[in-house]
């Protein structure tokens, strides 16, 4: 098998439309719409759920990868990665039964791959930078502010879900965390690597301004700074997230 | 009758055989990890996803089993150059379509033997020094009995026309022989596989039926009528290789392009279905996949709604799956 594979590999149905998260942005502010879908009505939550649930997917098979293409990291590390593709395809099934719940269906919004495209990094520490910390730090928000809303607006189901999925994404974070250092012991040049492509990662991620510091019901995406803080982020990391999101160039 | 104390391996030969064991393991949680990408099928990526991580803990149960035999802790060896070239074959399917050999590999050829080798170490090992083997076989044949069960499950699902059957009979015999020409994961031979016949019910976390239901759940497609009509005519304009009529459906600056309707006159596309519907806000991404006695072009339309009607605002042949039989 190919080692690593190149990011245009991932196979999928036909039934999901791929389509590079700009231009779907594109498309939807040339209709007036948000880029990124907010969480004030039923239709858009419905829309994050999905995006999620395609999410989840490619993290399930990012981690998948990872396991598949670091034959010589440490075994510990393969069993982490293992462990989170369990999760993750688990997350999957959770998400595809939200989507059902909210009367939605596989494939109903485009599929973006950027997340899968940050999963192809080919050094095992900028992977778990970039996806274990960049990435499920990003869920990390999503999902607690999901939960707050669904609390919000009485629907247990989603609550309860949600939140048992955002307990396994702060358990990988903190693998991140771990990650990170042992596999960069020694080697600082490797470690500021791997750390400035979370840091673009992040930075991708605050989408023109969209995750912010703030309330739940005000802010398109909050910054989860409890949830990041039991995943392993400092408060001098979380307080430099919250600055890059005040400089973030629009979507 | 046999002494209570009496055994079939010498310590040595036990942590041997654990290494073994581990290799063909810890082969497997990758190759299983690494398909996931590689394989456009839900059901089977779920079932995959399921499965790397009870394979992981089953390698490292047996890597921590082998300090306890006085011998290096996680360490993996081959029985012999002919398994590692069986699992370098089991690992050789990486193209889309070839999710029924991937399958057929690991569920029908590599698990049904470590199932078989397994039973038969469980049933020879001695019940009163060695409790810490029995105790790892024993997890492993249970889950390797569900795995089994699940990836038959899933197989049934993918086997729906006669060739497919034909091909997933061909891949197992080449591996089979592949295995039997290596003596098995330990390299002691006669090659054995068991079947998943005691196999408890699934729990509902890797239910193989569920992951079947998850990929069928997308039901019809909510289509406006409107939008149904300008498809199914846009469709039959490409398919009567009638250009004009093909274009009322265009917007001005959408064009079909010699390459395409070349490409399609090739084809001799007499069939269209719709295999996607996206939402945009309010316009829609469908993918047309029209189908021919020589070939199959799938097109992904950007539709924008105009007045009463819909327009096509962006045009573009994709990559597809082969037609499934019906």
């Amino acid at each position: 098998m190919e080692r690593p594979i190149a990011y245009d590999k991932l196979a999928r149905e036909d039934r999901l439309v791929r389509m590079r998260a700009r231009d779907v942005a594109q498309f939807k502010i040339e209709q007036g719409l948000p880029p990124f879908p907010d969480l004030l009505s039923r239709d858009s939550i419905k829309e994050r759920v999905h995006g999620i649930m395609v999410g989840e997917l490619q993290a399930m098979e990012g981690a998948g990868r990872t396991v598949y293409d670091f034959p010589d990291a440490p075994w510990e590390f393969t069993m982490d990665m293992a462990r989170q593709v369990w999760d993750e395809s688990r997350h999957v099934e959770i998400y595809i039964r939200l989507l059902e719940h909210l009367d939605g269906y596989i494939g109903e919004f485009p599929e973006t791959t950027i997340l899968w495209r940050c999963a192809c990094a080919e050094d095992a520490a900028a992977r778990v930078a970039g996806v274990n910390r960049g990435l499920e730090g990003l869920a990390c928000d999503v999902f607690n502010q999901l939960v707050h809303i669904a609390r919000k607006m009485g629907d247990p189901i989603l609550e309860r879900a949600v939140d048992y999925v955002l307990a396994d994404e702060i358990t990988h974070v903190r693998m991140g965390s771990k990650w990170l250092t042992r596999l960069t012991e020694g080697d600082p040049e490797r470690r500021r690597r791997a750390i400035e492509f979370q840091e673009t990662i992040d930075e991708r991620f605050n989408l023109g301004g969209i995750r912010r510091e703030g309330p739940h019901e005000l802010v398109p995406i909050s910054i989860a700074t409890e949830a990041r803080r039991e995943g392993g982020f400092t408060d001098e990391e979380i307080a430099r997230l919250i600055k890059t999101t005040q400089r973030s160039a629009v979507y | 009758m046999t002494h209570p104390l009496a055994g079939h391996l010498e310590v040595d030969e036990s942590a041997k055989t654990v290494r073994h064991y581990r290799y063909a393991v810890e082969r497997m949680t990758r190759i299983l990890a690494g398909w996931m990408a590689l394989t456009p099928e839900l059901s089977a990526k779920l079932l995959m996803g399921r499965h790397v991580w009870d394979t992981a803990q089953h390698a490292d149960a047996w890597g921590k089993r082998l300090p306890e035999l006085r011998a290096a802790a996680q360490v993996s060896e081959p029985a012999n150059a002919r398994l590692a070239a069986f699992l370098d074959a089991v690992e050789a399917a990486e193209r889309p379509e070839q999710t029924i050999e991937r399958v057929v590999a690991i569920y029908r050829v590599l698990k049904p033997h470590l199932l078989a080798i397994y039973e038969a170490h469980l049933a020879s090992a001695n019940a009163v020094y060695e409790p810490p083997t029995c105790r790892i076989l024993t997890r492993c044949i249970e889950d390797e009995r569900r795995h089994v069960a699940a990836g038959e499950t899933i197989l049934r699902h993918l086997l729906r026309a006669p060739e497919q059957e034909t091909r997933a009979r061909a891949c197992e015999a080449r591996l089979w022989r592949l295995l039997e020409a290596a003596g098995g994961v330990t390299g002691a031979g006669p090659v054995a596989r068991a079947t998943a016949a005691a196999a408890p019910p699934a729990p509902l976390s890797d239910d193989a039926a569920e992951f079947i239901r998850l990929e069928q759940s997308a039901g019809t497609w909510p289509i406006a009528p409107a939008l149904a009509q300008a498809l199914s005519g846009f469709g039959d304009a490409l398919i009567a290789d009638d250009a004009s009529a093909a274009r009322r459906w265009l917007a001005p600056e959408v064009e079909l392009g010699p390459d395409l309707q070349t490409r399609l006159r090739g084809a001799q596309v007499s069939r269209q279905s719709i295999v996607a519907c996206a939402r945009v806000g309010e316009q829609r991404l469908v993918k047309l996949r029209l189908d021919g006695a020589r070939d199959g072009v799938t097109l992904l339309l950007r539709w924008v709604p105009s007045g009463s009607d819909w327009r096509i605002a962006a045009l573009q042949p994709v990559a597809a799956a082969p037609p499934r039989p019906a």
